[in-house]
């Protein structure tokens, strides 16, 4: 079974562009949320094997609705989007748990590298 | 900065600190409305997180904070409760492990157990020291090199951490998780793991990381020993290396007054050189001897808390009380002093106190000399018991036991095998008995007396010298050699004539103060030819596990203060040698431990 992925992003443009690359690499969507509050509401209810977390997103931030999410499980596995400038931000996520980050503008290699190797 | 080298310093200054709050919490738990008992408290654990802070000892540093904000509460109430000194003295003991392991060169084990609220015994539990790693895992030195182009270095860097922490235990890495969270542009990682893995294995983990540009794992280079050990600190008033310096300063223009008048050939200018000098040295030698001084404090400190563990280990209600706290002795007896005292209070609880009452334990100076005491108004011990006991164990001859004084029969408990199995206790039953105690004050150059009313109390003294390092020897010539023994073991010197000399069976003795003392040839000893008696003997009378016996040698040389030297390997290995000094004339004077002489000389007659 191809693993399945929660894409959770404020931006549509971003979502698609996620959408495109796991679907290119032979990944099942499980699912899409538009902020960290509908994150851990999808997570419930999907129960993905991955979650790429945008960090700025309105209602909840990524960090919030990563600490919420490995509340509940911690055997979550959780990829941090971010952008150049966001580092403090990601080396909290990773001290909450994150598995790993990739950096925007995305690239569809580093994508895949790095969500194939944190699902390993 | 290189904190390697304050790193001796802080585990000196927070065990002092850790001293401190034990003793606060006895007297506190004594007085739970002491406000300015729990301020202090506050504030030394204040100090602990702020040393361990600028250490970078991360755990230490969390569990001081967390003690500061325990105690911030009782504080502010201004009382305590006594399950809450449980509690603190389960942290100043976690605080104390964190510090062996600092010592040991270990990462700091977790205190995140016990701040998040674990009960004490969790605190108790993490103390048992590691299981030895698994036959099968071993040490890696692993480091990682980030390309030039990553984005985010540092993020990038703690990934890394976490997933080398997945493969093995961590044990340690530069830079550590704390200084890359603190930011910068860092893309070079050192590590050492502990895993089961291969490094080829471990080598391909980090091989589908594009991110990182080298990879290199490596069997850790062993550290060169010795080079770790960290030597003992000490702190010295800035006061005294001045005067330090001054002395410098005058031994120099003494050493041109005395090279000019050797030039002139100027004798009385000599002379006057020589004996400024002689003060010069003297005044030295005495402010050297003040910077290895320290208040019997520090090994006192621990004790109350001690007494209150194993008050309520045995149920017994102990009063403990400490005097003379700041008489200062040689750092070097102080440590030696510490197994020997905890012994001797063990000893007191277990057997001098029945159901309740007090301990003391005082200091005090007598001329050149230290007395320090362990005193109990317990049980007492019985004369006779002591004796039927030691001769049912065939220690002595029920002949001796007879004619024994009171006074000996006390000191028989130093005879080693007298202790016995009834009397071994979870308390004092650790294999430790009177006789090493004994051993190690006499190895100090002191000695241990016992004194005892039945019903009243035992008694436990310790004569100390100030110093190890210098020290007042009997030199005594035997076989056209000098040897020094130390005066703390000479309890006499006399001639006697050769006719006063009995035998008791196979033994020479000869009658002193109408006792009989065995009579022992040095020369014997020594394995050295013995010639006919002359008409005068030489002997130095001394004590020897509690008898005393005369040691037959060739002559006397007077008395001299001198400055002992520790043997070198493997010379040290020789019993029976205290040490070893240089005379002015530059021969070299072994010193003797008769003790141990003896010792070894019984059990290769075995």
């Amino acid at each position: 079974m191809p693993p399945r992925v929660l894409i959770v992003d404020d931006a549509l443009f971003m979502r698609n562009l996620l959408r495109d690359i796991f679907l290119g690499a032979g990944w099942e969507i499980a699912g899409e949320a538009a902020d960290g509050q509908e994150a851990l509401e999808k997570y419930r209810e999907l129960q993905p094997d991955l979650v790429t977390m945008d960090i700025v997103m309105p209602q909840r931030s990524g960090i919030e609705a990563l600490q919420d999410i490995m509340v509940e499980d911690s055997e979550a596995v959780i990829v941090m989007c971010s952008a150049l400038g966001q580092e403090s931000m990601v080396m909290e996520a990773i001290q909450n748990g994150a598995k790993d980050f990739i950096v925007k503008p995305f690239q569809q290699e580093q994508v895949v590298e790095v969500v194939g190797r944190v699902l390993a | 900065m290189d904190m390697s080298k304050y790193k001796a310093m802080y585990l000196t200054e927070a065990r002092e600190h850790l001293q401190k709050m034990s003793a606060l919490l006895v007297s506190i738990e004594a007085d739970p409305h002491n406000r300015s008992g729990i301020d202090a408290l506050f504030r030394e654990a204040h100090s602990i997180k702020g040393m361990a802070a600028s250490m970078g000892y991360q755990q230490t540093a969390d569990l001081g904070h967390y003690l500061e904000d325990f105690l911030d509460h009782f504080r502010q109430q201004g009382q305590i409760t006594s399950e809450a000194i449980d509690r603190l003295l389960a942290g100043v003991d976690l605080i104390e492990s964190l510090l062996e392991d600092i010592d040991a060169e270990r990462p700091e084990r977790s205190v995140v157990g016990f701040c998040s609220g674990q009960p004490a015994v969790a605190a108790t539990e993490q103390k048992e020291p590691e299981p030895n790693p698994v036959a099968d895992e071993s040490h890696l030195q692993v480091s990682l090199q980030l390309h030039e182009s990553v984005a985010s270095p540092a993020a990038r860097l703690l990934v890394l951490i976490k997933q080398l922490a997945t493969l093995g235990k961590l044990l340690n890495c530069e830079p550590s998780e704390e200084m890359i969270l603190r930011g910068g542009e860092v893309r070079r990682l050192n590590a050492e793991i502990q895993t089961r893995l291969e490094a080829q294995e471990v080598k391909s983990c980090f091989e589908n990381y594009s991110e990182v540009s080298r990879v290199n794992v490596s069997a850790p280079q062993a550290k060169p020993s010795g080079n770790t050990s960290v030597g003992a600190t000490v702190r010295v008033g800035t006061e005294l290396l001045d005067r330090f310096i001054g002395l410098t300063g005058e031994l120099i223009t003494n050493r041109y007054m005395l090279q000019s008048a050797a030039g002139e050939k100027d004798w009385k200018g000599l002379k006057e050189g020589l004996d400024r000098l002689a003060r010069l040295v003297k005044n030295l030698h005495h402010q050297v001897l003040q910077v290895r001084m320290m208040p019997i404090d520090s090994v006192t400190g621990r004790l109350p808390r001690l007494v209150r563990d194993l008050a309520r280990k045995t149920g017994k209600e102990i009063q403990f009380n400490l005097e003379g706290t700041g008489i200062e002795l040689d750092r070097a007896i102080l440590e030696e002093l510490t197994d020997p005292l905890i012994h001797m209070i063990r000893n007191a609880i277990d057997h001098g106190i029945a159901k309740q009452g007090t301990i003391t334990v005082r200091a005090w100076r007598q001329r050149d000399q230290v007395m320090l005491q362990v005193a109990d108004d317990g049980m007492g011990m019985d004369p006779d018991a002591l004796r039927r006991h030691a001769v049912e164990k065939g220690l002595i001859s029920s002949a001796q036991a007879e004619v024994m004084r009171d006074y000996d029969a006390l000191q028989l408990i130093c005879l080693p095998g007298f202790s016995t199995a009834s009397q071994i206790t979870d308390t004092s039953g650790r294999g430790v008995g009177m006789d090493v105690v004994k051993a190690a004050v006499e190895k100090l150059g002191g000695v241990l007396h016992i004194d005892s009313v039945p019903e009243n109390g035992t008694r436990f003294t310790l004569k100390l010298p100030l110093s190890v390092a210098i020290i007042k020897v009997l030199l005594v010539n035997v076989d056209h050699k000098l040897v020094a023994l130390p005066i703390t073991r000479v309890l006499q010197t006399l001639e006697i004539d050769r006719n006063q000399i009995q035998t008791s069976g196979k033994q020479r003795v000869f009658s002193h103060n109408e006792e009989l003392l065995p009579l022992i040839s040095l020369r014997k000893i020594l394995g050295l030819p013995i010639p006919r008696a002359s008409e005068q003997i030489s002997v130095v009378i001394s004590e020897i596990l509690g008898r005393k016996i005369g040691l037959v040698v060739d002559g006397f040389s007077g008395q001299k203060e001198v400055f002992v030297q520790s043997l070198p390997h493997p010379v040290d290995l020789l019993r029976g040698l205290g040490g070893g000094t240089i005379l002015g004339d530059g021969r070299i004077v072994f010193i003797l431990d008769i003790q141990g002489m003896l010792e070894k000389r019984r059990r290769s007659g075995e």
